[in-house]
């Protein structure tokens, strides 16, 4: 019995290691001179620096506009997502929708499309009409991912608040829209900050549209992320540096609401949503 | 105006808007993509634009890169969808026996979730994978099985982005399954185990049966996931070397804007839609069958 429990606890100790390896080793790469960065073999003991940070935010290859730009993009397709996702996921989940299967379904396989098969149709939509490279081109784009997300984890919350409470205040049209205000929005107060998250935490992690509809205006984290390994090739501290900085943001969220996101993985999984 | 048709109507003017947004935003994107497949667009070329019915289709037929990025579209999808599966059912199997750290353990998990599938692609690149830098290079060499170049040769590079793809999101497999396995009924367990039945048939016949839901579940939100796997692969290799861990993404991402032919990039993309959507389909009609 004690060897194995001695092999469950070292089986769950080493998939801890490998899973927080990266992260754990970007995080001491970012506070080594670069002289220390390439020692080898690496090392573990070394005087910290804050130098790589003080580049990456304020020096010549300074990422702050790109946060900014990624708290723009990722904050107003947040805000339009729940705007239009809590609505439409009540009348999914509670009301007596027509056609209410097929939409849902629908709802469904657009969350499923492949961003490459839509970044070509934007690429040439958006350059038409001349929104490449502006806030508003990049969250329209965004939408098309957000949207169905929420909408199917929001229908998977609301599902779970118990039908009694709002029969009470179904009486008329006003009737509803309070039932939805006063006693579904409350209720459903975690789900619903959950579905902000994981909105934000997509938005902030996406890639393939902020690169190819993006530009020198409109550059997110990510996309300056990226565009220092190939300009800046053998300069592994400050990449380190860089991407931590671009990362602490969705890091720290995570860490909070760590217990909800489990949750929020399950129930967005057993009802079908969840993606990435 | 019966009470019925107020809440067919109010459920209608709560879903219209946002069912708008996505026909405009989603559906009639697609339209376009299919119709730009169905064109000549070279920006490269641009005098030569121009409707060309389905020669982008025809063309796809002897492009040998075609076939091999969709041969490792079906090699990445499958490999990276069982080994999430089979690790984190495993590892879920083997956390529930352990009573202390759980939570530490969902911390840890969380970790490669919330990155960004282009800092995974990053840190592997260069921490993990570099020749000379990076700590599995120092570790193969510690153990004496010499240095690799990861992602420079062709067959170690598509082991590579693999490895990648399984790490980042085996936790997501791993936290369902758990949270299945620990919701799970005790009493049944109890009643194998007066029947002697061992810690296999107990799995096969017990566990299995009862969380073949979450695991379909899985396996579908991981098939979708790694059909559209783009920016770690993007980071790590760009798709190289030459086009050895090209999937169909990566491939209609570099004809359309690498080398601006977007006509036959559409062509390519639709097809992957086309994948994608039938996959999807057949497993939800697994699901529903069950």
């Amino acid at each position: 019995m004690r060897v194995r429990n001695v092999l469950l606890l070292g089986g769950a100790a080493l998939m801890m290691v490998v899973w927080t390896f990266p992260v754990l080793w970007g995080l001491l790469t970012s506070l080594k001179s670069e002289r220390d960065v390439l020692a080898y073999p690496p090392s573990i003991l070394f005087e910290p620096t804050l130098g790589n940070y003080a580049d990456v935010l304020f020096g010549a290859t300074t990422i702050l506009p790109n946060l900014v730009s990624s708290v723009i993009v990722a904050g107003l397709t947040t805000a339009l997502t729940m705007l239009f996702a809590i609505p439409a996921a009540y009348a999914l989940s509670r009301l007596d929708l027509p056609l209410r299967k097929a939409s849902g379904f629908y709802v469904l396989a657009t969350q499923m499309l492949p961003p490459v098969g839509l970044v070509i149709p934007y690429f040439l939509i958006l350059r038409r009409i001349g929104w490449t490279d502006t806030y508003q081109g990049l969250v329209l784009v965004y939408l098309t991912f957000a949207l169905p997300f929420a909408v199917w984890l929001l229908v998977s919350y609301f599902e779970e608040i118990p039908r009694e409470m709002e029969e009470a205040a179904l009486l008329d049209r006003a009737g509803r829209l309070r039932a939805l205000w006063h006693v579904i929005l409350p209720q459903a107060k975690g789900g619903i900050a959950v579905t902000v998250i994981f909105v934000f935490l997509n938005s902030w992690n996406e890639f393939l549209f902020a690169v190819v509809l993006g530009g020198n205006t409109v550059r997110t984290v990510t996309v300056a992320m990226f565009n220092f390994i190939s300009l800046e090739q053998t300069q592994w501290a400050r990449l380190a540096a860089a991407a931590m900085a671009g990362m602490a943001p969705v890091i720290v969220l995570g860490l909070i609401a760590q217990k909800h996101i489990v949750k929020g993985l399950t129930v967005g999984a057993v009802k079908g949503g969840g993606r990435r | 105006m019966n009470r019925r048709t107020g809440e067919r109507q109010f459920a209608l003017a709560l879903f219209l808007p946002a069912l708008l947004l996505l026909v405009v935003t989603t559906t009639l994107p697609l339209v376009y993509l299919v119709w730009t497949s169905l064109q000549r667009i070279d920006l490269s070329m641009p005098w030569l634009t121009g409707f060309a019915g389905l020669a982008n289709y025809a063309q796809l037929g002897g492009d040998a890169r075609f076939w091999s990025s969709l041969g490792l579209t079906f090699v990445y999808t499958g490999s990276t969808v069982a080994l999430q599966v089979a690790v984190g059912l495993g590892l879920a199997l083997l956390v529930m026996q352990v009573k202390a750290g759980q939570g530490l353990l969902r911390v840890a998990a969380i970790l490669p979730i919330v990155l960004a599938p282009v800092v995974a692609g990053l840190f592997w690149r260069s921490l993990v994978l570099a020749p000379d830098f990076g700590i599995l290079d120092f570790l193969t060499r510690a153990l004496g099985l010499g240095s690799y170049n990861w992602l420079g040769d062709p067959q170690l590079a598509l082991v590579s982005v693999i490895a990648i793809h399984t790490w980042q999101w085996t936790p997501f497999a791993f936290l369902v399954l758990l949270a299945s396995l620990a919701a799970l009924p005790p009493d049944v367990y109890e009643a194998a185990r007066l029947d002697r039945a061992n810690a296999w048939q107990r799995f096969r016949h017990i566990t299995l049966p009862l969380l073949r839901p979450a695991i379909v579940i899985v396996v579908i939100l991981r098939m979708v996931t790694a059909l559209s796997a783009f920016a770690a692969i993007f980071a790590a290799t760009g798709g190289g070397p030459g086009s050895a861990t090209e999937i169909l993404n990566l491939y209609a991402y570099r004809l359309s804007f690498t080398e601006l032919n977007l006509g036959y990039g559409a062509a390519v993309a639709t097809v992957l839609l086309l994948i994608t959507l039938a996959v999807s389909f057949g497993l939800f009609a697994l699901r529903k069958a069950r």
